[in-house]
């Protein structure tokens, strides 16, 4: 099957690898990468290289048969045939467009087939005949999976694979001992005292020290040692903590797991290893640290927040929440269960706040229900995110009710500021007296937007079309929703200006070495995932629901509802899921990462973070994206 | 070096060839010359090229070995790795450590390589109605005309594209001074933007060589043109 040459082969099998410049390139592409050296090898010897002049286009002068080209250097731009920019290609990039139909590589959701392939600078482009791809997919499925799918499939692929991995990652099992192990150990010489001792525990406030005899540690001492080895034995105070030590304690290193570390206490029934680094004695790992780490989880956490005595405490308790993200994220966790988690915490502190000020000011003198807008109603919520919300009222309230409302509001909103949620910047909060309304005003308030749309007027209050009962008087919201689902599904124009704004937010076409590559050719040095990514898909989603009258606001609720619908197929909506978990993937884990190094968490991926094959998943979502916002602006 | 060129211009490397051919008995050079060289008038898209380069104990040919052979054929400008070949010489000589640096080659390597004759006739055949194309021409000169005449009692003239010499025809054109390192294989394929090339094994250099012949060729003034005549040597 392999072109003429292949014979000598065998030859050099036996050798190291040959053009080893040319092989560890080949090697670092996906999906090359998965290749065994002989493949590789073989891969290698069947290369082709040309030079093509800038503003030549592709396949190069003579080269009739069907081709794979790999770009080695240089750049090359697909353009489509109304001459729109459709991809840029540069170094490591491949170009399946002559070898497509041949290979039956399935085409693109979106139908664009490039017209021409252009080179905007000199470059040096490899390219393999067809046959020798089609025989290393025959051998190697890794190869085969890469050209059978389109890029919804692939990313389907991926997100499935994903999934499983958040199921198969055990807490535990993910957690080094590094994350949790107290430090630093307080220490006491052997031949100190047990007085001595009990009064280090007490000024550290800690239940246990490690006992060294010079720079050695050989034992440590507890609160139960002291209680059972010494009080209850009528000790003297001048006995020497070495008498009543606990010995040859056990050590774990602090690379290891929380899942070692409890497997060592289980076996040896022990609550305290000393962890060590390098063998030098670094810290100390108790039962109750492990514990403490298990349970720093949201219902945990809304338990802790129910029993908080005053804004101070829920202040304290706030400071945990960017750990519990990070935690979550390194747990593999689907962003759509963080976001989930973090806004029921916001949930969790806001009812309570609310107790503290009706404990303040008294009772509502109505019915009211506090609601909440946007991401923390959608239950996509982050740590460190604004805060949305505003306060539906009874219609029977009178005029002067309002000042209670009032104070309830600046109690809560100030409570929630000090808890790390920011006041929002465009004042949708229910300090806003516009957003503290009785439930006719609310009403109102929708009518206009649906019965008479402007495009500014749809862009700013966007956000209550994603609103929720936090606290409160449900039905309040419910009557109102209603009445809004009913008259959104007939209004054509407030669904067109709707899908209007939203598609001014659109996905950048992929990435062009180490830059992001917008529409209009432009480069930029880092992707918005909320933005470019996870935005247009919630304003799709949100078109749906209301379009198809789903009164759903979390996404993904509102995809799954409206598959099937006259808004969006089944097939597409699935793509749609897929894409969304994969850029809430990308950002929780971006904002682990700046978490964990003490940096404000934001949503600006520098594409250098990313690996070759993420941002192959990466562009496979942005073309959902697009290929749905194109037919959404066909359908108006 | 100048006069020389001068003289092979003038008499012709397919004269002295057929003159050449009468002389050497049947056997891998004769098969070699056998074959026309191309017509000093071919385009350079139509002329069959083999980049080749040889790392060597030293610069004498007289007193230094031949370590290892590397190829591969340009054709219609277009390079094809599945034509490209590599190989150890096995020789009697002791490898000296400084070379051991340089070409990473070892004794115990070089005792799983060919003999000289084999790897020569490998060269011979498939450089037959080719232009052979190197960086400094010198070495492989010098080094393939001494193998010839020790395996078969006869010094060929081979024609040769030399990308150090097209490099420096360029800039001399230009009249202005340059330093003499800008002409080192891997500082000219930086001027071209092409990967950046550490290469110390001859198939890697011959495909770096040919590398940069491609980007020499398609950056001329007279790039639609060229013919062999402008760039043999």
């Amino acid at each position: 099957m392999l072109p003429a040459g292949s014979s000598r082969c065998k030859q050099t099998l036996t050798m190291d690898i040959e053009l080893s410049e040319i092989s560890s390139f080949i090697q670092s592409i996906p999906p090359f990468d998965t290749l065994p050296k002989p493949a590789l090898a073989r891969l290698i010897r069947e290369l082709s290289i040309n030079y093509v002049r800038k503003g030549e286009t592709l396949p190069p002068k003579g080269i009739n048969d069907p081709r794979l080209y790999i770009v080695r250097k240089g750049a090359l731009s697909c353009m489509s045939s109304d001459d729109e920019l459709i991809s840029r290609l540069g170094e490591g990039d491949l170009c399946t467009e002559f070898c497509k139909q041949i290979l039956h590589i399935p085409n693109d959701i979106e139908q664009r087939a490039p017209r021409q392939i252009q080179s905007d600078e000199d470059c040096l482009v490899y390219s393999v005949h067809y046959e020798v791809i089609r025989d290393l997919a025959e051998q190697f499925p890794s190869i085969n999976d890469y050209f059978s799918y389109n890029s919804a499939q692939r990313l389907k692929q991926k997100m499935s694979k994903a999934n499983e991995d958040a199921v198969i990652s055990s807490s535990l099992m993910n957690t080094s001992v590094s994350d949790f192990y107290h430090s630093p150990v307080v220490g006491i010489d052997a031949t100190q005292s047990i007085q001595q001792a009990a009064i280090k525990m007490t000024e550290k406030g800690y239940s246990c020290l490690v006992v060294f005899d010079n720079t050695t540690s050989i034992g440590i001492v507890t609160d139960k040692d002291i209680r059972r080895r010494f009080v209850a034995e009528g000790l003297p105070f001048t006995t020497r903590v070495s008498d009543i030590m606990t010995q040859n304690i056990c050590t774990i290193d602090i690379k290891d797991s929380a899942y070692d570390a409890l497997m060592t206490m289980t076996a040896k029934r022990i609550h305290h290893l000393l962890v060590t680094k390098q063998g030098e004695v670094v810290g100390m790992v108790t039962t109750t640290d492990l514990m403490n780490n298990e349970g720093q989880n949201a219902v945990n956490f809304s338990s802790i927040i129910k029993k908080a005595k005053n804004i101070d405490e829920l202040t304290k308790i706030s400071k945990l929440l960017p750990k519990l993200q990070v935690r979550l994220a390194k747990l593999g966790t689907s962003s759509d269960h963080i976001g989930k988690s973090i806004s029921a915490i916001t949930m969790a502190f806001t009812k309570r706040l609310i107790e503290m000020a009706e404990e303040k000011y008294g009772p509502a003198p109505v019915p009211y229900a506090w609601l909440a807008a946007g991401s923390q109603a959608r239950q996509e919520q982050l740590a460190h995110s604004d805060q949305d919300n505003g306060i539906i009222i009874c219609n029977s309230m009178k005029p002067y009710d309002d000042a209670w409302f009032e104070s309830l509001a600046h109690f809560v909103c100030d409570g929630l500021a000090d808890c790390g949620f920011i006041y929002c910047p465009g004042d949708i909060m229910a300090t806003n007296p516009k957003w503290r309304q009785p439930e006719k005003v609310w009403q109102k308030y929708f009518d206009v937007w649906v019965d008479t749309p402007t495009p500014q007027a749809l862009l700013n209050s966007s956000v209550f079309f994603d609103l929720d009962t936090i606290c409160g008087d449900r039905s309040l919201l419910e009557t109102v929703r209603t009445n809004l689902l009913k008259k959104t599904t007939k209004s054509s124009l407030f669904i067109a200006h709707l899908s209007k704004n939203a598609l001014g937010l659109r996905p950048p076409l992929g990435f062009f070495r180490d830059f992001v590559l917008k529409q209009n050719g432009d480069h930029k040095d880092t992707l918005d995932l909320k933005h470019n990514g996870i935005a247009p898909i919630v304003d799709l989603a949100r078109i749906y629901a209301l379009s198809q009258g789903i009164s759903a606001v979390n996404t993904i609720e509102r995809i799954k509802q409206a598959a099937g619908t006259a808004a969006i197929t089944k097939a597409s909506a699935e793509n749609l899921i897929d894409a969304y978990e994969f850029l809430g993937i990308l950002r929780v884990t971006h904002q682990a990462n700046k978490l964990m190094l003490g940096l404000e968490p934001d949503n600006y991926l520098s594409p250098t973070e990313l690996s070759k094959l993420e941002r192959e998943h990466l562009k496979d979502a942005f073309k959902v994206i697009k290929t749905l916002q194109d037919s959404r602006q066909a359908s108006f | 070096m100048a006069i020389k060129s001068l003289i092979n211009y003038l008499v012709g490397y397919e004269t002295k060839r057929k003159k050449l051919l009468k002389k050497v008995p049947k056997g891998p050079l004769h098969d070699f010359l056998s074959v026309p060289f191309p017509a000093l008038d071919t385009p350079i898209d139509k002329l069959p090229i083999l980049a080749v380069d040889f790392e060597t104990t030293g610069l004498d040919a007289k007193v230094d070995k031949l370590l290892s052979v590397g190829f591969a054929s340009i054709d219609q400008e277009q390079i094809k790795l599945n034509t490209s070949y590599h190989q150890i010489i096995k020789a009697k000589t002791l490898l000296e450590e400084s070379n051991v640096i340089i070409h990473q080659i070892t004794d115990a390597q070089k005792e799983q390589g060919q003999p000289l004759g084999v790897v020569v006739e490998k060269l011979l055949k498939a450089l037959a109605g080719k232009v052979m194309l190197v960086h400094f021409a010198r070495i492989e000169r010098q080094f393939l005309q001494q193998a010839c005449l020790e395996l078969y009692g006869f010094r060929p003239d081979f024609p040769m594209i030399d990308t150090l010499v097209v490099a420096k025809r360029q800039l001399d054109k230009r009249d202005v001074s340059y330093d003499p390192s800008e002409l080192r294989l891997s500082n000219l394929r930086h001027q071209f933007k092409l990967p950046d090339h550490h290469g110390h094994d001859a198939l890697n250099d011959a495909v770096a060589t040919a590398e940069l012949l491609l980007a020499q060729m398609a950056n001329r003034a007279d790039s639609d043109n060229v013919i062999l005549k402008d760039i043999i040597l």
